[in-house]
Order: structure tokens, then sequence, then C-alpha cells
């Protein structure tokens, strides 16, 4: 335990909450003044961090600044990952800082019965993520020519006038479009119904943009699941299967982690707070 | 193979916003200030990758100018 000040240009910045003395080796190589402070039988990891740095008026500036989101959220991440190793842990969301080391402690007094419940809950569990792509072009391929109903309409434009042939163009487009979907969602669906069976929790979350994802093809599911240390191998074995079930679809799913469960450490009683 | 599994960790730009800026333990009050303008960051990267992918576009295809047809 660490007993140190904040000095009039400094906050602190909190990473994490676990109920055992957490080793910090791994994760001082990454984050300097790195340290705990034990309060109510909690430990919280934090760092001190600059004012000139992470004080409102510049951290928003900084957000701005993507190569500095990337590379402190990174830091984040793995300092986080750090305390995994040995402990479990309620992550906090990037950029949780504090004024003085006493509003830390009044707030780990505040939640402390509430994060020991979470810790309980948590304990000898991790997340694991699995988004799902899809690329289009390839399941539209892989159905569009043995689709009786698609085949039927085709059909008929190759016998029908010019104008009624355009009508029934756009009939066959939406047609399959909505087949599109219905492929899509059922993918999603039973993917993440089966992966639920094996889990204590799921979530699923916000769809992300090409633009973020970076990759050419569309995501269709992003899902968290909170999965017991010891089924880790049936969920991955259930995950191969969807997988290989799947593929010549063109979905393609990705599986990772453990994480540190930053989808299953919400606070567990319902508060309103002001703020 | 492209579906081998990617069960490693890499903290990508994707799992940082997908994770680390957007989720987590959330505590509001006086003493803290916690980034909330998760879609700021969205949209200043969206603004930001699309501005590489035109400078790209620019830089690599050759300029083929307008296809207009002529009506």
């Amino acid at each position: 335990m660490t007993d140190i000040q904040t000095t009039e240009n400094e906050l602190v910045y909190l990473y994490c909450v676990t109920d055992k003395e957490p080793g910090l080796e791994e994760a001082r190589s990454l984050v300097d003044n790195l340290y705990f402070v034990f309060h109510k039988g909690l430990y919280a990891v934090a760092g001190k961090v600059e004012k000139s740095e992470f004080g409102e008026q510049n951290l928003k500036r900084n957000l701005a600044d993507l190569e500095w989101v990337k590379t402190k959220a990174s830091m984040h991440e793995k300092t986080i990952e750090g305390v995994m190793i040995n402990a479990c842990v309620i992550p906090f969301k990037f950029g949780t800082l504090f004024n003085t080391e006493d509003s830390l402690k009044a707030m780990l007094e505040e939640h402390a019965e509430e994060f020991k419940a979470i810790l309980i809950k948590l304990e000898n569990k991790g997340e694991w993520g699995v988004k799902i792509y899809c690329n289009i072009e390839r399941l539209k391929a892989s159905f569009v020519n043995n689709e009786p109903e698609i085949l039927e309409i085709e059909y008929e434009i190759n016998s029908s006038s010019a104008g009624k042939a355009y009508l029934l163009k756009k009939k066959r487009g939406e047609l399959i479009k909505r087949m599109l979907n219905k492929k899509i969602n059922k993918c999603g669906e039973d993917s993440y119904e089966l992966l639920k069976e094996l889990s204590f929790e799921a979530c699923i979350n916000k769809l992300l943009p090409r633009e973020v994802t970076e990759r050419e093809d569309e995501m269709v599911l992003n899902s968290g699941f909170l999965v017991g240390n010891d089924e880790v191998g049936d969920f991955i074995n259930i995950v191969d299967t969807l997988k290989m079930y799947y593929e010549s679809e063109g979905f393609l799913i990705d599986c990772t982690g453990p994480w540190p469960p930053y989808n299953f450490c919400g606070l567990l009683k319902e508060r309103v707070q002001s703020g | 193979m492209d579906n081998v599994v990617t069960r490693s960790k890499d903290v990508t730009l994707l799992e940082i916003l997908d994770r680390v800026l957007d989720k987590g333990v959330v505590i509001s009050g006086d003493m803290v200030i916690s980034v909330a303008n998760v879609d700021l960051i969205y949209l200043g990267l969206k603004v930001l990758l699309s501005s590489v992918e035109t400078m790209e576009q620019l830089r690599g295809a050759p300029f083929a100018g307008p296809t207009q047809e002529p009506s």
C-alpha cells in the first residue's frame, strides 16, 4: 500500500477494482506511477496523471486526437489485463478520474458492498466477445441460384415484355433483400442463443460501421458472453462448429477473449445519480 | 486461411472503441470526470478515416474524370 499524495497538477486515474492484493509488476512496465489504494476491503488500482493531459479541458482536446486515444486506451486495457492475471477485476471506463485519493476512497466506501457482490459474481469467469461479419455478396451467391421463388421470377422475367420485366426485376430485388435479412438474422440469433446457453450472462452490443471495423464485410452481430473458466473449452467448440456451418454462406465469426468483464460489471442496484 | 480463430486479444482500434471507451463501470459524481462523449470520438474517427481514404483515392487512382453521359 502506498500513500502518494496528489499535487496541484495531478489527478488520480482509476483502472480497476479488485478484492485481492493486485500484482502490479506486469502493468508497471507500461504505466508510470501505478499503485493501489486499499480501502474497505477493496483494492483500487490507480495511477497519477497530469492535469495538463487529463484535466477536463485538456482531456476534451486530447480525445480529438486519435493517436492519443489509441495509445492511452491501449494502456488502460493492458494495465487491467496485467492485474487480471491473478485477480478478478471490475474494469472502469477509460478516463475515470478523481481529484484526490480521498475522493477515490469516498467512492469505494459508497460502493463497497456492490463492488464486492459484483466480484463474487465474476469469480472464475471471463468475458468473451463474438462478432459476426457477413460478406453480403457471398451470402447472396449462396442462395440466389437455388431458391425456387427467385428462379421462378427469373423465368418470368425472361419471357416478359420490357415493362413487365422491369417490375419483376424490382420484385426480385426486394425478395433477395428479404431473404438476405432473414438469413443474417437467423445466423445471428441462432449463434447468440446457442452461446448464451453456455454462459452465465450475455449481451448484444451496438453494431460498428465499416469505418471502425476496417473490414470489407458488414458486422451483423456484436455480442458478449460471461463464460465460466471451466466452460471455455465447450464455448470455443460451439464457436468452431458455428464457424464451419456458416462459413460457406459468407459469414465470418470472430471470437476473442478473455477480456476484462467490461460488459458484465454494471452496478447491481439501481441508483439514480445526480450528475 | 482467413477464418482461423483470432483468439488473441490485440487491442485494435475496434476493440478500443467497443470496450475501453464505451464500457466498464461508470460512476458519476462531483469528484469524477468520466469520458462520456464516445459518439464524438466515433465521429472524429469517421472524419479522419474518410479523409485518409479520400487522400488514398486521389493519390492511387489515375484521375478518371466525370463519366457523365451526354443527355
